[in-house]
């Protein structure tokens, strides 16, 4: 990490870069599982690595490729994390079990659980202590679109009051739930900003066009396409950049031409005054 | 407090549950109760448990007691290092070791948990083979099951030992290049050093006296009391011939005696000041420290090391890289063989060692070394796919999902072939005999590697099984020469050759057995 620095209150907090921009380093820090060799982290104004345990208290946090034990069931395995939290109502246990819609699979041991189930067992028990902060990271890999779109309602619902800090390298796992979004490069922070600021900062800077078959493969390499599209007529794509370069039409910015341009341009990227 | 009662007895419980609902453990169990049946023959077949001056002891609950205690502790206190530590090891694989260090669980709790998770699998699996053994005292029926005196027997012998093994895996655990392989076989050695002083200081009468507090393996205290009780230093424990003609004697069992209760307690204490040290180097699961992200400064010695020799290793390798040969099966064997040099640069330095060590050392001193270190450098050829999760891949490659034994079998056969050249050529001049020897206990050896290998998916298995077997070999000698099985002191025989042989054979067919039936299932 380096020159990072931010401040995030209640909402849901997407974190967003590319593989390897330090997003899963910072989460290991916030979490006190990684201590910084330099800098500090503030959670209600105390200094987490001097006194860990009142940020653990109120933390749910869910690691990537989280795994689980195989011989123990559902209700076994978030008994177990329960307990390390301190929370011994077995009531809750089952609450949390239903909550993630895995009631009816309670007594069956997780080696047997899909990818998705194990996910959702793993927000469950990251959320049997009532945390104030939540940290989930890259939730959503490997998961198929319909356990993806299940896990992201699960986190819009569980933002409320509570401050969720959602690191993914997949835009739209961001677009829809968070309330604000920090972009990451290198270690860096880029710029934290709502999802509409966003947009506005690459407004004027994501062109429509529409080329032959045989031009894309090479405009491919020269031009930051966000999305491609073959059709009869073409294909049709979006990019980004100051300018157009090639016979374009400017578009609507959507958050995945935003990240893009800011991933390309970010010394270019300013938000615009509001109006 | 009580948060901290609840969390550490979380810890005891979660592993005991994953330990006990695995179908290997029961298999284990199972095995050692069938071993217990074995070790308690009946008196008609010309053996017996216990033999004192060529005179059977009566099987009565002292001498079964005794006898199937100490056979409990040798497997507690040398198999059961290698079954339960991986208790910090799946918390980091699994990652939910980085949850529970997310919670306000302090790590003194966590340690504790992971060592009293240890006492209590150990203690049970104990518990359920003294329930075994004392049935053996029914079915030999020579006297009546005393419960008290067969408990005794296990509370004077076991305790240390399980004390001792579930602190010491828990340390190695905790300390980076004590977690692996590496430690493995050092606390093998560790484990033979603490009985070589034990035993060697009661064949001095005690001449060490601060010897006996660290009897953890119970052995001192077992042979001193047979001594001072039985007067007689002619004891033999496990299944060996008695002469029937001579009458029979009742052994009473072990006995507390004054000079030994400090001893005793004190090697049951001792190990807990391990605990204290493990948690100096317990990394609460950051992954700079557990060594899941690669930083060139947080390298642990062993590593650092290891980078020292990187450059000329990777010299070396470039030499044996032989352009297009990768699409043969032969090829895939050499591949697989220079990946092993490539990713432990140790074996580079291992092969110059020993051609410098055939140069200027005889046979005998050279081969039990030459031969540790092969069984270290090969143990997880036939494991490591599994392991980094490469394993899908490799079944892609044509030839290599059904021939997946045989690939690793000749991966590690022309390693072992390569580290052990400078040897097998000097044994040349010796004649076919000593030649063959050594040939084929290269083989044998790259042949249970792979097996057992590919059978449990764990190095482990191998590296347990192949030092104690080596150990005893090297103790041995050469005075049994069917267990010179690799002419380590030049008795090998064309028996003790086509032995080893069969041995091979038999243990490859039952690995590509249970592996087809695997790939069959999947």
């Amino acid at each position: 990490m380096r020159d990072l620095s931010l401040e995030v209150k209640s909402g849901v907090i997407g974190l967003l870069g590319p593989n390897g921009a330090g997003k899963t380093t910072l989460m290991q820090m916030i979490a006190t599982i990684t201590r910084p060799t330099n800098g500090r982290i503030l959670f209600h104004d105390q200094d987490i690595a001097k006194r860990p345990n009142e940020l653990r208290r109120r933390l749910g946090y869910l690691p990537q490729d989280f795994g689980v034990y195989d011989n123990l069931t559902a209700t076994e395995f978030l008994t177990y994390f329960a307990a390390l939290k301190g929370v011994r109502s077995r009531q809750r246990v089952m609450e949390m079990l239903e909550s993630v819609n895995l009631h009816g699979v309670a007594n069956r041991t997780v080696g047997g659980f899909s990818g998705g189930m194990k996910q959702r067992l793993g927000i469950a028990q990251a959320l049997i202590n009532d945390p104030e902060l939540v940290i989930v990271d890259e939730p959503t890999a490997g998961l198929d679109p319909e356990e993806r779109v299940r896990f992201r309602n699960v986190l819009s619902e569980i933002g409320f009051g509570k401050l969720v800090i959602l690191s993914t390298h997949i835009v739209s796992d961001v677009e829809s739930i968070a309330t604000e979004i920090a972009v990451m490069k290198n270690g860096a922070l880029l710029t934290m900003a709502t999802p509409e600021m966003l947009l506005r900062m690459c407004e004027g800077h994501v062109w429509r066009s529409v080329v032959p078959s045989e031009q894309f493969d090479q405009l491919r390499t020269t031009l930051k396409i966000s999305s491609a599209v073959r059709k009869p007529d073409g294909v049709h794509i979006r990019f980004v950049g100051p300018s157009p370069e090639i016979a374009a039409t400017p578009a609507e910015p959507e958050l995945e031409d935003a990240f893009l341009y800011l991933m390309n341009f970010a010394e270019a990227a300013q938000p615009p005054p509001l109006p | 407090m009580m948060a901290s009662f609840s969390r550490i007895g979380a810890i005891v419980g979660a592993d005991f549950r994953i330990r006990f609902r695995r179908v290997s453990t029961v298999i284990v169990f199972l095995l050692l109760s069938a071993f217990a049946y074995v070790w308690i023959p009946a008196p008609s077949t010309g053996r017996t448990l216990i033999q004192i001056n060529e005179q059977r002891a009566i099987y009565n609950s002292g001498a079964i007691g005794m006898g199937t205690a100490s056979l409990g502790m040798i497997f507690v206190g040398l198999f059961g290092f290698y079954v339960i530590s991986n208790a910090i090891r799946r918390d980091v694989t699994t990652r939910c070791g980085v949850i529970a260090a997310s919670t306000p669980m302090r790590s003194g709790e966590y340690l504790l948990g992971k060592f009293l998770g240890n006492l209590a699998f150990l203690a049970t699996f104990l518990l359920g083979f003294m329930l075994s053994s004392m049935a053996m005292v029914l079915v030999r029926g020579e006297a009546r099951v005393e419960p008290l005196v067969f408990i005794g027997q296990y509370l004077l012998l076991t305790p240390p030992a399980i004390v001792f093994v579930s602190a010491i895996a828990v340390l190695f655990e905790s300390i980076r290049w004590l977690s692996g392989k590496f430690g493995d076989v050092v606390y093998f050695f560790l484990w033979m050093t603490v009985i070589g002083l034990v035993v060697g200081n009661e064949a001095s009468h005690g001449k060490i006296s601060w010897a006996r507090s660290f009897d953890f393996t119970g052995f001192g205290f077992m042979i001193d009391q047979m001594q001072h009780t039985l007067n007689t230093h002619s004891v033999s424990i496990g299944s060996s011939s008695f002469d029937p003609t001579k009458p029979t004697i009742i052994f009473p069992g072990l006995t507390l005696t004054r000079e030994w209760v400090v001893p005793r307690l004190v090697s049951l204490v001792t190990p807990l000041l391990l605990l204290p040290v493990a948690a100096l180097f317990f990394h609460r699961f950051d992954p700079v420290r557990t060594g899941q992200v690669s930083g060139k400064g947080r390298r642990n010695w062993l590593g650092k090391i290891q980078n020292l020799f990187k450059p000329l290793s990777r010299r070396f390798v470039a030499l044996l890289e032989i352009t297009g040969c990768g699409g043969s099966f032969l090829g895939a064997m050499w591949i697989d063989a220079v990946l092993t040099l490539t990713l432990i640069p140790f074996a580079f330095v291992a092969l110059v060692a020993i051609t410098i060590m055939n140069l200027v050392a005889p046979p005998a001193a050279t081969l039990p070394v030459v031969f540790a270190v092969l069984a270290i450098i090969v143990s997880d050829v036939a494991t490591r796919d599994g392991r980094a999760g490469t394993l899908a891949s490799v079944r892609s490659i044509p030839r290599l999902r059904e021939n997946y034994l045989w690939w690793k079998l000749g991966s590690t056969l022309l390693l072992s072939l390569l580290l052990c050249a400078a040897p097998l050529l000097r044994t040349i001049s010796h004649g076919p005999v000593a030649l063959g020897a050594l040939f084929c206990g290269i083989v044998f050896v790259a042949s249970m590697a792979t097996a057992l290998g590919v059978v449990t998916a764990n190095p482990k298995t191998f590296i347990v099984g192949f030092l104690t077997f080596w150990y005893v070999v090297v103790n041995d000698k050469g005075l049994t020469p069917i267990l010179d099985f690799a002419g380590f002191f030049g008795h090998s025989t064309a028996n003790t050759i086509a032995l080893y042989a069969v041995l091979s054979v038999i243990a490859l067919a039952i690995a590509q057995s249970l592996y087809r039936v695997r790939l069959a299932r999947n």
